[in-house]
């Protein structure tokens, strides 16, 4: 019997596994160069993003967004009363993230753990503010996002806020707008829009943006890396011009479903 | 950042006495006057760099004020085993004492410290700040530092203490010198190495015709190190002037304003951090930004007050410079003055 790694809450898989062997990958990525241009897509194209609410029909409301590599499914439960005695004034929002164990390149503990935390805070950053709690006191909205595949932290962050944000809006629950959010990276000289996990290591400094393009307003902005503050002005520009053309792709999908149902 | 309790009208009262003209704080500060930094620097003698720092002591209350102390230690790693990496690396950790925030349960406590751990990491262990001299041995053995950050009292913009008191004990780390050396087992005998009968190159004799001068050789093969001279602190942590400053904006439309009390957090919950790095005065890099609490800002704002936080950032980082270099005159030469005047 295996003595440390038997875990008795889960299924166990074999003591020992290897890795299935396949052609290697053509492109063999060499060392990126400062000056080398983007590959696959434009210096400022975001990946194309495919929204779909209504997913979970034991929720309130769902919604499940995928660009390229990052899936993220979100459901919304709620508004529902609060667990705590403490009387507040107004409603609480709740936002747990989990990682699939199988969504980044190392194997991630089912456990919550730290990094799980620091993308709640920020997804709850990106849309406390959009949200009218005022109006629902004595109630919790839980938000659940789930991340499958994980290309990015930034474009996690991103795409789980603008998830939620649909998973919101599908819940019917009342809000200010939509809340559309996207990740910058500064490469070298230039800004490079919606970085992959492999872009974001050559990356000198990334910036994510979140905001409300219908009020023109920010709710959350993150920002680590060296660069210049004209750079990160910069970046912050070009993130609110994106976020108008997610904030169209957000809305198509809610017609959708409601056109639907 | 834990908010104290205050009341509706009490916030009300806070909010309306920082909007009038002139604006209006609890203890007659200006909206941009920070309260006084105290700043001691090797605090913690076991560790490679300390520091202690208090914002807004109040000398004749004979206490108070917003106390962190910072310290950091080194720890040798094992690249190819263990969990090191080649060029060492920088794990920061914040706790929070609970003496300092007796309100909180200890769930909140450890959301609370793990908050303020992921902003200190993530602007302080970002590639970009890197130092150079963490290696040991290349790909063998690298050095992992560890800084270490203690909130001991809160009263109010506990973040820029901390990136404060963190910059600090960073200045005042040193990495202790280090030389590789190699082990040869003697041709005749079958005894047991041991760590004391290390040899360096020249003691050699069994080598086939390899000149003693070829110091390549000794690195491709060198295996473990020494320290040239136990007692020697060692040399100064690379890229010192490259660690960034914070500044908090409490942020209040139009105005905004800095170093906060706990009841002023509480009642303008809204702040910015930004954190600047000035290694070359005409060109500072934003190393961190951070938009917090409940609230929305249009982007002219935004930039209005990343302008206003450089300048801010400038003169803070001009203070906390003068103030190091004094703490090193102090420690050493001033020291060295005493012990010689005995």
């Amino acid at each position: 019997m295996a003595q440390s790694n038997f875990d008795r809450r889960r299924i166990n898989g074999p003591e020992e596994s290897y890795q299935p062997i396949f052609e290697p990958d053509e492109e063999v990525d060499s060392r990126w160069k400062p000056g080398t241009p983007r590959k696959g897509r434009g210096a400022r194209d975001i990946r194309p993003i495919f929204l779909q609410a209504g997913l979970v029909n034991q929720a309130n409301g769902s919604a499940y967004i995928e660009t390229e590599k990052t899936k993220i499914a979100c459901a919304v439960y709620g508004p529902r009363q609060s667990k705590t005695t403490v009387y507040n004034e107004k409603g609480r929002l709740n936002v747990e993230v989990k990682f699939a164990p199988f969504s980044c390149t190392r194997r991630r503990v089912p456990i919550r753990d730290a990094e799980d935390r620091s993308v709640a805070v920020q997804i709850q950053q990106a849309l406390t503010s959009a949200v009218r709690l005022e109006l629902l006191p004595k109630s919790t909205i839980d938000i659940f996002v789930t991340i499958i595949e994980n290309d990015g932290i930034e474009g996690c962050i991103a795409a789980g806020s603008v998830a939620a944000s649909v998973a919101l809006a599908d819940a019917g629950i009342e809000m200010l707008g939509l809340v559309a959010s996207c990740s910058a990276a500064v490469v070298g000289e230039e800004i490079w829009m919606d970085p992959t996990e492999q872009e974001g290591h050559i990356a000198s400094g990334s910036l994510v943006y979140a905001g409300m393009p219908a009020l023109g307003t920010i709710t959350n902005l993150w920002q680590s890396g060296s660069m210049t503050p004209e750079q990160a002005i910069q970046c912050m520009e070009a993130c609110q011009e994106c976020c108008a053309d997610i904030h169209a792709v957000m809305a198509q999908a809610l017609l959708e479903t409601a056109q639907n149902t | 950042m834990a908010a104290q309790l205050v009341s509706k009208s009490e916030r009300a009262y806070i909010q309306a006495s920082l909007q009038a003209t002139p604006p209006l704080r609890g203890d007659g500060r200006g909206l941009l006057d920070f309260r006084t930094v105290l700043l001691e620097t090797g605090v913690a003698p076991l560790a490679n760099g300390s520091a202690k720092l208090n914002i807004g002591k109040m000398p004749h209350e004979g206490g108070g004020g917003t106390e962190v102390l910072a310290a950091t230690k080194l720890e040798v790693e094992d690249v190819e085993s263990g969990d090191g990496i080649d060029g060492g690396r920088v794990v920061c950790s914040v706790s929070c004492s609970p003496s300092a925030y007796p309100h909180l349960t200890s769930n909140a406590l450890d959301e609370l410290q793990h908050d303020l751990t992921v902003i200190l990491q993530q602007t302080i262990g970002h590639p970009s700040l890197h130092p150079q001299n963490l290696t040991i041995i290349p790909r063998k053995k690298s050095w992992l530092l560890n800084l270490d950050a203690v909130i001991l009292a809160d009263a109010g913009n506990a973040v820029d203490a901390l990136f404060m008191a963190a910059r600090a004990a960073l200045w005042d780390t040193k990495v202790p010198r280090t030389r590789a050396v190699e082990y040869q087992a003697p041709e005749d005998s079958r005894t047991t190495r041991d760590s004391a009968s290390a040899m360096d190159v020249d003691n050699r004799e069994a080598i086939p015709a390899a000149s003693g001068f070829d110091t390549r050789e000794m690195v491709r093969t060198a295996a473990d190190f020494e320290l040239p001279d136990y007692w020697d602190e060692g040399e100064v942590l690379h890229g010192r002037e490259r660690w960034p400053v914070c500044v908090t904006l409490n942020l209040l439309p139009p105005s905004h304003f800095l170093d906060a009390t706990p009841s002023e957090e509480a009642s303008v919950p809204l702040r910015m951090h930004l954190m600047f790095s000035f290694a070359s005065p005409s060109a500072p890099k934003l190393q961190s930004m951070r938009l917090l609490g409940p609230g929305e800002l249009d982007s002219a704002q935004i930039k209005s007050y990343i302008s206003e936080g450089e300048k801010y950032a400038r003169e803070l980082f001009n203070a906390l410079e003068t103030k190091l270099r004094e703490e090193d005159v102090r420690r050493n030469v001033k020291a060295r003055d005493r012990f010689a005047q005995r």
